[in-house]
């Protein structure tokens, strides 16, 4: 409808955004919350005073989208070594996204938004960690296998249901942060089901899976500043699984709950990466009648519940926004802005810089001195809306300059102010100005944006069309989190037409034989694996620790005999190997044949308990001896009685010499003094009845 | 070859897929549930890519994911519902301005513009000036754009007919008063078809600008937007009215050059920077704005008549021979059995070739075959005085070439065999002449330049001026 070009104007700007507006597709019904009775009375509540079925009343459902990385030697589609870190910068590349065309004709509203940024893209390269294939100048090498097998792998430990050929498929992406404007992806596996005990609502819930990727990660983002985004490519490129939930998470712990349940059984395949970044997730958030939000790569699962909680809140407010703008009549139409170029030539908007007076405040005499363009828009039937709150801290007009941020590239803030902020930066005498120039009422209101010409030509089109999205309440958006649990503005959610298949890759049929294989040698999983730990006598937080620490499988391979061995090597495993690392500054793996030894003599008796520890440790670090002789040292020596007898016999003069303030205090020091002596070879019972006997000690306050 | 109905209802699948399929009446674009000894999917059945396998079938599932199942993995599938939709590129008016130059786009067939069909990957050109004010709308600030299509090959597929056909329309294009002509290309062979235009179309008075892409326009990090816009830009108002080729200069999205067209070499498999001027420097940077920066002080001005000297033959009968170490007389003596009329040796060094083959050129040149030597190693002079193999050589009839590749001299013998097919003199005299730029008086000092790699300096340099 670009019918109304003013005379003599050329109706293409220079710049070279298309004439397509974003068509808001209808969301997917996959993105809708299946309740629509939103309890829009429901009062604001802080995270921990909500119980679960507190969440249930605000219809609260939440999904996960984890991103684990995974460990193999290589990239997916090229032969870079992966995880490797870099900060250092050989070159430099520059590039644009253009939008194309979707199946319907139309341009992708995700895509549309990129282009309209009409940002620069910086690519920051390393050689070592990059090729050609990274920045978009080489056709793909052939999917990794290392990659697939795991994958297949992690997808079999979730229980699901893996295809026979994978199809690569091109997923775009134009925020610029994978140069080709695509991510490579392909579907590993669908639909499972895993139990889900820890869930806050119940033992005999399951989480059920939707589908698992296989796709190479996208780069680093190093700034973000006007026109100009900054890339680090070391991560690019790099093999990840996603894993997407179905919205089984009804509680914002289930969610954290869920989160490390999806970790740790990724992490059982032994073959993911680990560390900050390793894993990531998306989290998808609705409430009764709202759709689907997604808030991108969060990194902690301890931060997660929070942020669902507050995003939960901001859906209400803005469906409570919607409410009152839909018993105030506002429509679409109301909001309608002509296609116009400047679009501050519309009624809804106009050149204000004439309406400025001297005694506006600071940023605005700046703008004025830069020669900026100042627009005023009005939003009718407003009056209030911009100050409603959204989230701890922030109000709606929050959700407008994140738009404006991110779309319009306005950076040096502020770089608006609206008639609902008690502390605007304009004068009371302006607004009324502004107002009777626009031909506002007391009902309406108006904001005030000043910048760069064409960013502001932007930022009035995204004011109002921020404002009409208020009348269908959430719109479906990617967030970022912020570290104090709220969200900002990321890009608009793409709809699946931006899915496309992958000419560059041919099919690659899974061979059976892979499957077998990986079905045969499949590790425990770990829910199954602590249950186990637990029948066998260790406490659940043991059992826990085994797991999460890695020391499950030579937990296993050492298998003391009894519950008691299998509690003091779980102790050993958490404490003792720790310490030695952290000395060492080495995970080193020991070796099971070494520490099998002092298990085995532990069990059979030949080693008495109390030198477990000690010859744990030194079968850790005397590596140059064999483990027999490193047991001997304890268990095999000739005559412990002999030798308790000469200990007592130098004890008794320096004994004799101290004082203590109790009996037992004597005993316990006359015990530190001789036990070393014969730890291992008799019990600590033994050794105490000896001394007592020999120093003829008071027992009554033992 | 192809059963019309059926094999559109099975495009792509082959038995024992296909029989799978019948046996449970499940068709391209069916909606399917399929239970298989791998678990329960849904979705769209696709057609099938012809090089594919023909064990699985293609599914679309409602994420947008294509997976595949296998033919023996299938337990059961129940058509659901059937959804074909036919991909159509959006069409706009091209506005059209009276105040702006006129450009003709021929198309060839490569992609320089393209849309993707969703669903099966393939990619539908856009060509009509609607489909391509439809995906590239900056061309309508440029010019009045009308297009024409002439074949639909690929790149590898131009050749001797195709050039005379293309040569044909551009004359016509002068002589109706065009302020410019656009050529879309695929660029595997993009700098043989521009030395062939630069010799059957000379004293242009207009510009002739050869553009591709090297990153299909489906992808949103596409190279052909702006190649093209480029391309318009120097075609509807660039100062140089000669063949070029118009491509990225550097990987980044920065500038392109303009390549005399038999000056220019395609010198990467996949690299957008991949048009390289050989022994010389380019004629000019096109900007952003449009705007033009001259680089070389020589080139054909535009003009306002219509003068061009159109000279339209090719002979097929040429070839280009590589010289390796080895070789073998019987190669050169099969030419002359199969009636070769000419050959462009590619020599080492200077221009060498070894002394066994030396008979067979003898006989040959007796044969009234006209033998050219030129260069493997792309820059550089052929000269045949410093050693003395080199003087054997020319005293076997051998003609050296200057500094014109391997390429052009194989183009510039063609076209100068199909012009004077009984006038043996009248070809050598054309081939040792500069018709049109393929040979030069001399190197400029920057004509060779292909950095090193990791070295400080090189490092330095593309630090700043980003590739």
């Amino acid at each position: 409808m670009g019918s109304g070009s003013p005379a003599g104007r050329c109706t293409l700007r220079s710049s070279p955004v298309p004439r397509h507006r974003p068509r808001a597709s209808a969301p997917a019904p996959i993105d809708l919350n299946p309740r629509t009775d939103t309890p829009l009375d429901y009062p604001v509540r802080a995270f921990g005073e909500m119980t679960p079925q507190d969440y249930a009343t605000l219809g609260f459902m939440c999904g996960l989208e984890v991103h684990q990385q995974l460990d193999t030697r290589g990239k997916l589609f090229c032969r870079c070594p992966g995880g490797r870190w870099t900060t250092r910068v050989d070159a430099e590349v520059l590039r644009h996204m253009r939008p194309t065309l979707s199946e319907l004709g139309e341009y992708d509203g995700t895509a549309l938004m990129e282009f309209r940024t009409r940002k620069e893209i910086v690519y920051q390269l390393d050689r070592r960690t990059v090729c050609t294939y990274e920045i978009d100048d080489t056709p793909p090498f052939p999917i990794d296998d290392e990659s697939v097998y795991v994958a297949l792998q992690v997808a079999a430990l979730y229980g699901l249901d893996r295809v026979s050929e994978l199809q690569v498929m091109r997923k775009q992406y134009l925020d610029g942060s994978i140069p080709t404007g695509f991510q490579r992806t392909a579907m590993v596996a669908l639909a499972g089901a895993l139990p889900f005990p820890d869930s806050e609502l119940g033992p005999d819930r399951m989480l059920r899976i939707r589908q698992l990727t296989l796709e190479e990660d996208s780069c680093r983002e190093v700034s973000d500043i006007g026109h100009r985004i900054v890339f680090r490519t070391d991560r690019l490129g790099m093999p990840l699984t996603e894993t997407v939930t179905e919205p089984d998470l009804l509680t914002p712990r289930d969610v954290e709950t869920g989160g490390r349940m999806l970790a740790r059984i990724a992490r059982a395949s032994g073959r993911v990466r680990r560390g900050a970044g390793a894993a990531r997730q998306d989290v998808n958030v609705s409430i009764a009648g709202s759709r689907r939000v997604e808030i991108k790569g969060v990194s902690q699962h301890r931060v997660l519940p929070r942020l669902v909680h507050i995003e939960a809140f901001r859906h209400l407010e803005l469906l409570r926004i919607r409410a009152l703008l839909r018993e105030r009549g506002v429509t679409a139409e109301l909001l309608a802005l002509p296609q116009l170029d400047p679009p501050w030539e519309s009624p809804l908007a106009l050149d204000a810089r004439s309406l400025l007076r001297d005694a506006d405040a600071e940023p605005l005499q700046q703008a004025r001195d830069r020669g900026d363009m100042v627009a005023a828009v009005r939003l009718p039937r407003f009056a209030g809306v911009l100050g409603h709150r959204t989230q701890p801290g922030h109000c709606f007009d929050h959700e407008i300059i994140e738009r404006l941020r991110v779309i319009a590239c306005l950076t040096s803030r502020p770089f608006m102010t609206h008639s609902d902020d008690p502390n605007s930066l304009v004068r009371a005498a302006t607004w009324r100005e502004l107002r009777a120039a626009l031909g506002a009422d007391d009902e309406d209101a108006i904001a005030l944006v000043w910048g760069p010409h064409d960013d502001v030509a932007t930022a009035v089109e995204e004011i109002v069309g921020r404002c009409r999205e208020a009348l269908i309440g959430v719109p479906s958006e990617t967030r970022q989190a912020h570290r104090n649990g709220t969200t900002g503005f990321e890009r608009i959610l793409p709809g699946p037409e931006r899915m496309y298949p992958d000419t560059d890759t041919p099919p690659w049929p899974v061979p059976d034989a892979w499957l077998a294989e990986i079905d045969a040698a499949l590790p425990e999983r770990p829910d199954v694996r602590e249950a186990r730990y637990i029948d066998g006598g260790l406490s659940p937080r043991a059992a826990r620790l085994i797991i999460d620490d890695d020391h499950a499988e030579l937990f296993d391979t050492l298998a003391p005999a009894t519950a008691l061995g299998r509690r003091r090597l779980a102790a050993a495993l958490e404490c003792r190997l720790v310490a030695w690392w952290r000395e060492t500054d080495a995970r080193t793996a020991p070796d099971p044949e070494r520490l099998r030894a002092v298990v085995e003599a532990t069990d059979t008796g030949r080693l008495h308990p109390e030198a477990y520890d000690t010859v744990f440790d030194a079968l850790l670090r005397q590596s140059e001896r064999t483990p027999s002789s490193v047991v001997d040292d304890w268990a095999g020596r000739k005559d412990p009685e002999a030798a308790l007898t000469a200990a007592i016999g130098s004890l008794r003069p320096r004994l004799a010499a101290m004082r203590f303030s109790s009996e037992p205090a004597r005993l316990r020091w006359a015990l530190g003094q001789v036990m070393p002596a014969v730890l291992g070879q008799l019990t600590l019972a033994d050794v105490r009845a000896r001394l007592i006997a020999a120093f003829d000690i008071g027992e009554q306050d033992a | 070859m192809t059963e019309p109905t059926e094999s559109e209802d099975y495009k792509g699948y082959r038995d024992p897929m296909r029989g799978v399929m019948q046996r449970f009446g499940v068709t391209v674009w069916s909606e399917i549930h399929a239970r298989t000894t791998r678990g329960d999917f849904e979705g769209l059945v696709l057609p099938r890519s012809e090089t594919a396998d023909a064990d699985h079938l293609i599914l679309k599932l409602v994420s947008g994911y294509n997976i595949g199942i296998r033919h023996d993995t299938v337990l059961e599938m129940r058509k659901v519902g059937y959804r074909k939709a036919e991909y159509k590129i959006p069409e706009e008016p091209f506005p059209v301005d009276p105040g702006k130059p006129r450009v003709m786009l021929f198309g060839t067939g490569g992609t320089i513009a393209s849309r993707l069909d969703y669903r099966t990957g393939a990619v539908i050109p856009a060509f009509s000036p609607g489909e391509l004010y439809g995906s590239v709308p900056e061309l309508a600030d440029i010019c009045n754009l009308e297009t024409e299509k002439l074949f639909g090959v690929f790149s590898e597929n131009m050749g001797a007919p195709q050039y005379l056909v293309l040569a044909e329309h551009v004359g016509k294009a002068i002589a109706d008063g065009y302020d410019g002509v656009v050529i879309g290309h695929g660029t595997d062979t993009m700098h043989h078809t521009a030395a062939a235009l630069s010799f059957m179309v000379q004293n242009s008075p207009i510009p002739i600008v050869m553009v591709g892409s090297q990153r299909s326009s489906d992808r949103p990090s596409s190279d052909a937007a702006r190649n093209l816009i480029a391309a318009t830009w120097a075609a509807a108002k660039g100062p140089i009215a000669e063949v070029v080729v118009c491509m990225f200069g550097p990987t980044s999205d920065r500038y392109n050059l303009l390549h005399r067209g038999t000056r220019v070499r395609k010198m990467h498999s996949s690299y957008r920077s991949t048009f390289r001027t050989l022994g010389d420097i380019p004629l000019a940077m096109v900007h952003e704005d449009g705007s033009i920066e001259h680089l070389h002080e020589n080139y054909q001005p535009r003009r306002d008549d219509r003068d061009a000297k159109v000279q339209i033959a090719f002979e097929d009968k040429v070839t280009i021979l590589y010289y390796y170490p080895n070789m073998q007389p019987d190669v050169i003596d099969a030419l002359v059995q199969c009636g070769y009329k000419g050959i462009v040796i590619a020599g080492t060094g200077l221009g060498h070739v070894n002394k066994t083959v030396y008979p067979a050129l003898r006989r040959a040149r007796d044969a009234g075959v006209q033998i050219y030597m030129t260069l493997q190693t792309l820059w550089g002079f052929v000269q045949m005085h410093v050693y003395e193999t080199g003087r054997e050589i020319l005293d076997l009839g051998v003609i050296p070439l200057a500094n014109m590749t391997p390429e052009v001299g194989y183009i510039k013998l063609g076209w100068a065999l199909g012009l004077h097919p009984n006038d043996p003199e009248r070809v050598r005299e054309l081939m040792t002449a500069t018709v049109a730029g393929e040979m030069t008086e001399g190197e400029p000092f920057d004509g060779y330049l292909v950095l090193q790699g990791g070295v400080p300096e090189a490092a330095e340099l593309i630090r700043k001026v980003w590739w």
